[in-house]
């Protein structure tokens, strides 16, 4: 009757707690540092906190972001210095989200969202340029027609916290380290590092009926 | 020491033991023993300042150590020196928190950020943290101190490099400091912009962001640039280039410093055209004339336009084909049309100059001198074009050498010229009598006399004024020949690959290699199969015999007669009364637009092979970009056009070009492909052998104006509506209209106002012009710049005559 003893296992798990969702009617709440696409932030005022410098190109493992400045207008202004973002692309069939242009960005232009579901039809929606990167004039990420948001999804885009600093380092802890943003303003300070990653227990699930609500 | 050398000292660096030159500067004897001292204003072809106090080093003369600044304390013997000591290593901290007190930290957007001296030693010597908060010096963002380049202060560091390079280097000290203490800056005098010829070279020693040139501004970052290194061809001095490039386009040039030509320098047109490759007008498909209506050209496939081009050449005959140009190709390009052009077309009309050089059996013939001689002879005579505006950078070298005491330079010439600030003596002549002027020098008892007997003389001989006849230079070389016979020669031909192309055989009379035609060497004969035996005829019998229907086919390689020759109503009749002008050329030209067939072909940047500059140094050219369309290199269109004349010319590549070459010229024999590949071609490979004669013709003294004529004299301006100065957008506005100079009394004897507009009436054409007046011109003289703008002087020259007058009237 050994063979039997396969089938006490999954008798046992029916009155346990289901560890699956729905996905992706249902979806878990994301680590606060989870890495999705990219947004491109903006300034309270409106203007893009790019500058065009190619850092975050230089620094890219993958090789697939493609900068390239110019003279910010003098008339209309793209950015506050001398120099703003006029290109900028990035080929999400190449990224790997390591996050290192957030990290190596001086103006905290990029940071990533926790939006992930995005698929595409052709290898050219896959080149996310100015147009869909640069957040809109609530400073929220635009959505874009292949990408599946519930909402929420897109709250915090630029929630991040560096590795290097400036909360990674235990000093800056508690400390605001942000320029105030579209849409967010000046955020409340990373708190550093956390011990562990929460519970699953700890995280909400929106529910079936939650998530069709909120769509 | 018991192995002393005079003039050497020992000293020791970090515990090794260094040989030095005496007086060498303590900086400059460590680079050389591999030990770096962080620096910023000190630079090497330059004089030091000790401005920056970076340099500071602990040395020990036998007091014990003390901090002194490298780059102004001279070697003595027994020196020792420590660079790594802890005392040095405080005083480079200290330094470094001073200098960015007020140095901003806005590298990500500053174009020098990823390759700034700055940065780069703040991160290999800095201290890490500035314990300065307060706020730092704040300046207006960039303010363009010329159409080039921009000056942002706050960046600025006070090196002295720029305005000691503008002073010493460029003689043009357009910018100083200005103010003091805190708030010292370096700017530009009210109302006069840094309008220098060599203004580039400010942004490339600029050792932090403080100089930016527009043409660059934030076209790329370092890290983006792929790098080769390569000759500049923009005229032909031959100077060696760093070319820089992102993702296909050339962005940049940088001045190589070596020390046979440039010394790193580079003037402003070298280091911006880059713009011109980039244009979008390019041509980058083959041009055919539409059969149907003759003002139309159409595109067309190469397949297509090489038969035409090969029915054309076949019609015409080996008698009825002229080809002009050749200066813009490279080496092999122009062999490859050398042979094409006489082993298979079988003719000898061909000529790489456009009437506005020297016969090249003379260029051959003369006793060769380098730039280095020129900067040591005891007396540089100068008889030819302004230096300054046609050959930029032996003006610069020339300029340098007569600063220091190494050489006195004389000039003679009909009309100033940009080399008189630094000139022992300028001789102003009549237009085409130089030679009279300098044989009556030679014949007077003038200490000049003496010292060009007796001492060492370099002579830099051109074409002074496009208005005479190459006579004039005729007359100069033979009586230099004839009198002074230990003399040597530059000649100061301006178009990029000329020399070259003149080695290649691309001129009648002349072969590759330096030989005559009735004399080719056997290995030529065996390669080639055939050589004309007479010679045949130069641009102007080309252009004369176009224009009289002998000639129907005209090849022009890269010419645009219309703008360069210096006539340009036989230019305009040759191409109106040819029957096929077939163009290979980058962009659509005066004269290309006019043509039946047009080829594109690729540009600098695109092409690899060789160069050869005045002296006859022959560089290598490195390829960096693809080039766009389906252009092709010169010498493939040559192959693919023997192969439809029914021959074969029987070249694969540059590379077999050159082992061809090697083989059958035999002033280049030697030159291996391996020796180009080497490290020693960086420096250029001199050929200085040659075999050719020159018979000097009797030449007849200029006929005397008369009274109403004003003598017309002509010049290049180094911006002028030459290609690739009116393709790049950076430098098209620099080219100014063209205004007529003639002396104040001249003027008022006519009753004309200088700044008005006045009829200009020559032999060839009458046009209406502005004039001004200008004392430094002789009387009886006028100087309009040759190609300017909307403007060419080429319209009033006739090519056959001496010397060109003209006639002034009130409209």
């Amino acid at each position: 009757m050994g063979y039997l003893d396969g089938f006490k296992v999954t008798f046992k798990k029916l009155f346990e707690e289901r560890v699956t969702t729905e996905y992706p009617k249902e979806k878990r709440p994301k680590p606060p540092r989870f890495h999705g696409r990219h947004v491109l932030n903006r300034y309270e005022d409106g203007m893009e906190k790019c500058i065009g410098c190619e850092l975050c190109a230089g620094v890219c493992p993958a090789k697939c972001i493609y900068v390239r400045g110019a003279d910010n207008p003098e008339t209309e202004p793209v950015s506050p210095g001398e120099r703003y973002g006029y290109v900028y692309e990035i080929n999400y069939l190449r990224c790997i989200h390591c996050d290192l242009c957030v990290e190596a960005c001086p103006t905290e232009a990029i940071t990533e969202s926790k939006l992930f579901e995005f698929s595409f039809a052709n290898r050219s929606d896959a080149i996310y340029t100015k147009d869909e990167l640069v957040v809109d004039d609530d400073g929220q990420p635009k959505r874009q027609p292949w990408e599946l948001w519930h909402d929420g999804d897109d709250l915090a885009t630029s929630g991040w916290m560096r590795a290097t600093a400036p909360s990674g380092n235990p000093d800056y802890q508690n400390r605001v380290g942000w320029s105030g943003e579209l849409g967010y303003g000046v955020r409340a300070p990373e708190t550093g590092q956390q011990e562990k990653f929460p519970e699953l227990s700890d995280l909400d699930f929106l529910t079936e009926d939650q998530a069709e609500e909120q769509h | 020491m018991s192995d002393s050398v005079p003039n050497e000292v020992s000293v020791n660096i970090n515990g090794a033991e260094v040989r030095a030159k005496a007086g060498e500067m303590l900086i400059a004897a460590a680079d050389r023993a591999g030990v770096h001292i962080p620096r910023f204003c000190y630079h090497e072809r330059m004089s030091s300042v000790g401005m920056c106090r970076m340099c500071l080093v602990d040395v020990d003369t036998g007091r014990g150590p003390m901090l002194q600044p490298s780059c102004m304390v001279p070697v003595a013997e027994g020196m020792s020196v420590d660079t790594q000591s802890e005392d040095t290593k405080r005083a480079q901290e200290g330094i470094l928190e001073f200098l960015l007190v007020n140095h901003p930290l806005d590298c990500p957007v500053c174009d020098k950020g990823g390759e700034c001296p700055l940065q780069d030693q703040t991160m290999a010597y800095g201290p890490g943290e500035s314990r300065f908060v307060e706020e730092k010096r704040h300046y207006e963002k960039p303010i363009p101190i010329s159409d080039l380049v921009h000056l942002d202060r706050e960046r600025c560091i006070l090196c002295d490099r720029c305005t000691r390079f503008a002073d010493e280097i460029a003689g043009d000290p357009l910018i100083h400091f200005t103010e003091r203490g805190n708030s010292t800056q370096v700017l530009t005098f009210p109302d006069e912009p840094f309008s220098s010829y060599f203004s580039g070279n400010t942004v490339q020693i600029c050792p932090v962001g403080a100089l930016t040139a527009a043409p660059y501004r934030f076209k790329a970052r370092p890290w983006d640039l792929d790098q080769v290194e390569s000759t500049c061809t923009t005229c032909s001095m031959g100077c060696r280039t760093a070319v820089q490039s992102s993702r296909n386009e050339l962005v940049r040039y940088l001045g190589v410093d070596i020390e046979s030509v440039n010394h790193g320098w580079l003037c402003d047109k070298g280091r911006f055209n880059f713009e011109a490759t980039n244009s979008e007008e390019r041509l980058t498909v083959p041009l055919i004339r539409d059969p149907n209506d003759e003002r139309q050209l159409l595109g067309s496939d190469w397949g297509s336009a090489l038969a035409n081009a090969a029915e054309a050449i076949l019609d015409a005959g080996s008698d009825g084909i002229g080809i002009i140009g050749g200066s813009r190709l490279t080496n092999e390009d122009a062999y490859a049309w050398s042979k094409l052009a006489r082993s298979i077309i079988r003719t000898d009309n061909l000529d790489a100059q456009l009437g506005d050089g020297l016969p090249a059996e003379l260029v051959h013939s003369l006793p060769p001198a380098t730039i280095a001689d020129a900067c040591e002879a005891d007396t540089v005579l100068v008889v030819g074009p302004d230096l300054k505006e046609e050959l930029a950078i032996l003006h610069l070298r020339l300029r340098g050498a007569a600063t220091k005491g190494h050489t006195k330079v004389v000039e003679i010439n009909a009309a100033p010229s940009g080399c008189e600030p630094y000139v022992e003596r300028a001789i102003r002549c009549g237009s085409g009598e130089a030679a009279k002027y300098l044989g009556e020098i030679l014949n007077s008892d003038d200490d000049l006399a003496t010292r060009l007997r007796e001492g060492s003389v370099v002579a830099v001989v051109g074409r002074s004024s496009m208005a005479e006849s190459d006579h004039s230079s005729i007359a100069v070389a033979a009586l230099i020949r004839d009198e002074l016979p230990h003399a040597t020669f530059l000649t100061a031909l301006r178009r990029g690959n000329v020399r070259g192309a003149l080695d290649m055989g691309l001129a009648p009379g002349v072969l590759p290699g330096r030989t005559a035609i009735d004399n080719p060497s056997s290995a030529l004969d065996d390669i080639w199969g055939y050589t004309p035996s007479m010679k045949g005829l130069d641009t102007t019998g080309m252009l004369q015999a176009a224009a009289e229907g002998k000639i129907r086919t005209l090849v022009l390689l890269g010419a645009d007669p219309l703008s360069d020759f210096p006539d340009r109503n036989l230019a305009a009749e040759a191409i109106q009364r040819a029957e096929t002008v077939i163009s290979l050329d980058n962009f659509l030209t005066a004269s290309s637009a006019q043509a039946d067939i047009i080829l594109p072909t690729t540009a600098y940047g695109e092409q690899g092979g060789t160069t050869t500059n005045l002296e006859g140094r022959i560089s290598r050219l490195t390829q960096k970009i693809t080039p766009p369309g389906s252009v092709r290199d010169d010498w493939m269109i040559a192959t693919e056009l023997a192969w439809r004349l029914g021959g074969d010319l029987n070249l694969t590549s540059k590379e077999q070009i050159w082992r061809e070459i090697e083989q059958v010229a035999p002033s280049h024999a030697g030159v291996t492909v391996e020796r180009i590949m080497s490290e020693e071609a960086r420096e250029g490979i001199l050929v200085q052998e040659s075999s050719v004669e020159y018979i000097f013709p009797s030449v007849q003294e200029p006929p005397i104006a008369d009274g109403y004529g004003l003598r017309l004299i002509s010049g290049r301006k180094l911006w002028d509506a030459s290609t690739t100065t009116s393709m790049s957008p950076s430098l098209r506005p620099l080219a100014e209209a063209p205004v007529l100079k003639v002396h104040p009394t001249d003027l008022q004897r006519l009753g004309i106002l200088s700044g008005s507009d006045v009829r200009v009436i020559s032999t060839r054409s009458t046009e209406n012009l502005k004039a001004v007046a200008d004392e430094s011109l002789e009387r009886g003289t006028a100087l309009l710049p040759f190609n300017q703008p909307g403007f060419g002087a080429n319209r009033f020259i006739d090519a056959t005559a001496a010397v060109n007058d003209i006639r002034i009237e009130t409209l």
